[in-house]
């Protein structure tokens, strides 16, 4: 298994971050595939991810939206790519609609057999336990328009992902009493950090913060 | 979660602390039902005293429109302030004082009465009895005046403000109807709200889609419930315009006419070569129509508009722009037989729109031989002139053009991929048109509004895939997998036989493809795949899964119909902007979008569920 977790920020930010990432490919001509938090603007987001990568000498990528229907030809040559991108937005959209088309379970069986999945913020929640971190602080937090009632996600780790963090009392105390409430971790990383997890190993690349049982740590200066 | 800085988005202009000025809104006094063909021409309109509408309200109003007009000033905000709205009804709610006020000598305040003439202007339309344009025209609009401003000239009209004697109705029951007689529906002068909404969202998405159209400034709404929908283009003259003086032999109408129109696009600065010489002129007027005319048919079949093109040439603008969104569609898929039944006849087929589209350029040939000689030689005469010849040039010129931009290339490679080989493009287009016109076997059936029968594939679904499965494998896809991703909902099973006349054909036109690819990677001098990443980016764009259709907008518009009443101008322009923007398939425009916005909107996920819902049909 080989998860890449964006917290968010911009290209020039996740340098370092995408290296290491990109090392984590074993082909040397892969095919990345992007798939959007929803259709709505996603081709362009996607020209977006199509032009970073191809920066790092990638000249392979899928298009793959997952709030419009999809044949299944398209389909199976996403899930035999070498890595598969979820991309930021609303969380809750992203994870209804994952649901709705039945894909979680190819995302997760994709990571669990070793392909590489990454995410960035809403697409990086989502391969944890649960989306809780989606619905808080007030002041920055996603709207559940889906009406989810049901957060849990992939469940590839055992912590929760914070994107975004912003090392300030605010966040702090938010972040603090939620970690009360959970038994997991939360990693609070801030724009252009991130962690990579492998079978073996947690790697963090930039700041990250660890909030458990109320407490903050500060785990990657 | 989303991204804070990466791909951050315009938001649509914002307040900013505006204050309008006394002068803010100036530029509305201009338009005062003057214009500058009331005195080029006199045989071409009816002039009608108007006078106040009380009691309406701005239902939307476009603000960037108004802002590229340069109606508004470029920094106002999108915000209805009391002065603007002020300023708008004071200009466009307006009813005329028609024949039957006249002859009825209803009385009106005098202060309620503008001080200048509306024109309703005459044109020739085939639903008339009179099949020479003597009496047809504008049966329920009139021309609002004429902007100039240094962001160019404007034509303003309004639909629904009152009946004139123009209607196919006056004539039809031979007499002049009061304005909102509820006896006649069309003929009362009156237009509905829903036209409004539905013409201003078809055709800002149009415009942002580089397609030449009439727009709508703003729509207005008053207590009886009918609404006045305010159009916009640079030039709102119609071939039908010219063509009731030509079936009429009215040399001296049409010659105004004619030259009204040739001087109005040079000022318009749309041609800029015309020639002194008077002759000449005309000839590069025909040139310049048969270019005009071959571009709009080839665009309108590639882009499966239906618009309904006859020979009157009402339903299009002289410039190729659609006008009347009445019977508009855009088809999802090529719904080629598709026919509009209009109760007594029915419409063309959007195949057939081109040979109507050079009919249309037929008449512009008899105009210009009539005003060259004086003699009106019969029209078909001029069938087999050299326009002709140079309209089917064009046209298939276009015809490839626009395939290559359907696949995903850029203008530059396009240009120069039909320069080395255009024979290639050509059989690429037979091997496309042979799956985009195929049919069901299950034949002709009955629609809600007239006959289909449907077709089987989405083009727009395999343009879009192919280029990435090629780059991701590196090779063509089997088969079974090509018809996988073509076929439509409409396909059935016996549609989908894999016969070995369709194996070779989708070996054709894989074979093709690859070719084209390795022509545009010869000429650009890159790889292969670096073409394919460039068609797989543009065409994830163009090929959009979710295209709207005329189905989609009449159940769009039926669906604001429900909330209209508490909606404010602002927040259904919003919805505007956001819908139009999000339907801009042209790979070379930034995006003005709000993207949470659209999660918000209840409408607005309504409109993109409908959009994916009908994005097949008619």
């Amino acid at each position: 298994m080989n998860l890449v977790f964006y917290s968010g920020g911009n290209e020039e930010e996740n340098v370092e971050l995408d290296e290491e990432c990109l090392g984590l490919l074993e082909s040397n001509n892969p095919t990345l595939v992007f798939i959007p938090s929803s259709s709505f603007d996603g081709d362009y987001e996607f020209r977006a991810f199509v032009r970073h990568y191809q920066r790092f000498g990638i000249s392979r990528f899928l298009y793959f939206p997952i709030d419009v229907p999809q044949d299944n030809v398209l389909l199976r040559e996403v899930f035999q790519s070498d890595l598969i991108h979820l991309g930021g937005g609303n969380t809750y959209y992203f994870l209804s609609t994952l649901r709705k088309r039945g894909y979680l379970p190819f995302l997760k069986e994709y990571a669990l057999e070793g392909g590489l999945l990454t995410g960035l913020s809403a697409g990086a929640i989502l391969m944890t336990p649960n989306i809780n971190t989606a619905g808080y602080p007030d002041f920055d937090k996603d709207d559940n328009e889906e009406g989810l009632t049901s957060f849990k996600a992939m469940n590839l780790v055992k912590f929760e992902f914070f994107p975004h963090f912003k090392n300030s009392v605010r966040y702090d105390r938010e972040l603090r009493k939620h970690s009360q409430l959970t038994k997991n971790p939360i990693y609070a990383l801030p724009d252009g950090a991130g962690i990579i997890k492998t079978e073996k190993s947690i790697q963090f690349v930039g700041k990250a913060w660890c909030f458990h049982q109320g407490q903050k740590t500060l785990i990657n200066p | 979660m989303t991204r804070l800085k990466k791909n951050s988005l315009r938001k649509l202009n914002e307040d900013n602390g505006f204050k309008p000025s006394s002068r803010t809104y100036a530029k509305f006094k201009k338009i005062n039902g003057k214009h500058p063909f009331q005195k080029a021409t006199k045989d071409s309109f009816v002039a009608y005293r108007a006078r106040v509408r009380h009691g309406g309200k701005v239902v939307v109003f476009n603000y960037e429109l108004a802002r590229e007009m340069g109606l508004l000033p470029s920094g106002h905000p999108d915000k209805m302030t009391k002065d603007l709205e002020k300023a708008i009804l004071d200009t466009f709610a307006i009813v005329i004082i028609n024949e039957y006020d006249q002859i009825n000598k209803i009385k009106y305040p005098e202060k309620d009465i503008k001080p200048n003439f509306y024109m309703a202007t005459r044109y020739l339309q085939l639903q008339h009895p009179n099949k020479q344009g003597k009496t047809s025209g504008d049966g329920r609009s009139v021309w609002n005046g004429c902007l100039e401003t240094k962001n160019g000239i404007w034509d303003l009209s309004s639909c629904g403000t009152g009946a004139t004697c123009l209607s196919p109705a006056t004539h039809i029951q031979n007499k002049y109807f009061q304005t909102g007689d509820p006896s006649i529906s069309y003929g009362c002068g009156y237009a509905e709200l829903d036209e409004g909404l539905a013409t201003m969202f078809f055709s800002e998405i149009f415009n942002k889609n580089q397609v030449t159209t009439e727009r709508v400034l703003g729509v207005l709404q008053f207590p009886d419930g009918y609404a006045i929908t305010i159009r916009v283009h640079n030039n709102l003259l119609r071939p039908s315009h010219m063509f009731n003086h030509l079936k009429q032999s009215s040399f001296e109408a049409l010659q105004k006419v004619v030259d009204y129109y040739i001087d109005r696009q040079v000022r318009n600065g749309v041609w800029t070569d015309m020639p002194e010489d008077p002759h000449a002129r005309y000839d590069k007027f025909l040139e310049k129509q048969t270019a005009v005319f071959a571009k709009t048919a080839a665009k309108f079949e590639d882009e499966y508009i239906f618009c309904w093109l006859d020979w009157d040439g009402d339903n299009v603008l002289m410039d190729g722009g659609i006008i009347d969104y009445g019977s508009v569609r855009q088809f999802g898929l090529f719904h080629s037989e598709y026919r509009f039944d209009d109760q007594d006849r029915f419409s063309t087929s959007i195949l057939e729109q081109k040979s109507k589209a050079k009919y249309t350029v037929q008449n512009f040939a008899q105009i210009v031989s009539y005003l060259k000689t004086g003699e009106r030689r019969s029209l078909k005469e001029f069938g087999n002139e050299p326009w002709s010849d140079e309209f089917e040039r064009i046209f298939e010129s276009c015809k490839l053009k626009n395939l290559l931009y359907r696949l995903g290339f850029k203008k530059e490679i396009r240009q120069q991929i039909l320069e080395r080989d255009s024979e290639l493009v050509q059989e690429f287009l037979k091997s496309f048109s042979y799956f985009e016109r195929a049919k069901s076997v299950k034949g002709p059936k009955k629609v809600n509004d007239g006959i289909n029968w449907d077709a089987i594939f989405c083009m727009r679904d395999i343009l879009r895939e192919l280029p990435q499965l090629y780059l991701s494998r590196g090779e063509s896809i089997k088969r079974k997998e090509f018809l996988e991703i073509l076929k439509s909902t409409y396909a059935t099973t016996e549609d989908l036989t894999l016969t070995s006349y369709r194996k070779k054909k989708i070996d054709s036109f894989q074979d093709l493809y690859w070719q084209l690819v390795k022509t545009a990677a010869s000429l650009q001098k890159i790889t292969q795949n670096k073409v394919l990443l460039n068609l797989t980016m543009r065409s994830s764009v163009i090929n959009k899964y979710d295209r709207v259709t005329g189905d989609s907008i009449t159940t769009i518009t039926d669906m604001m119909m429900e909330k209209i009443d508490k909606m404010s101008p602002d927040r259904l322009y919003g919805l505007l902007q956001n819908f139009s923007e999000y339907q801009n398939l042209d790979p070379d425009t930034d995006k003005n979008l709000d993207k949470n916005q659209w999660q918000k909107s209840q409408l607005m996920r309504g409109f993109l569920q409908i959009v994916r819902d009908y994005r097949e049909g008619l």
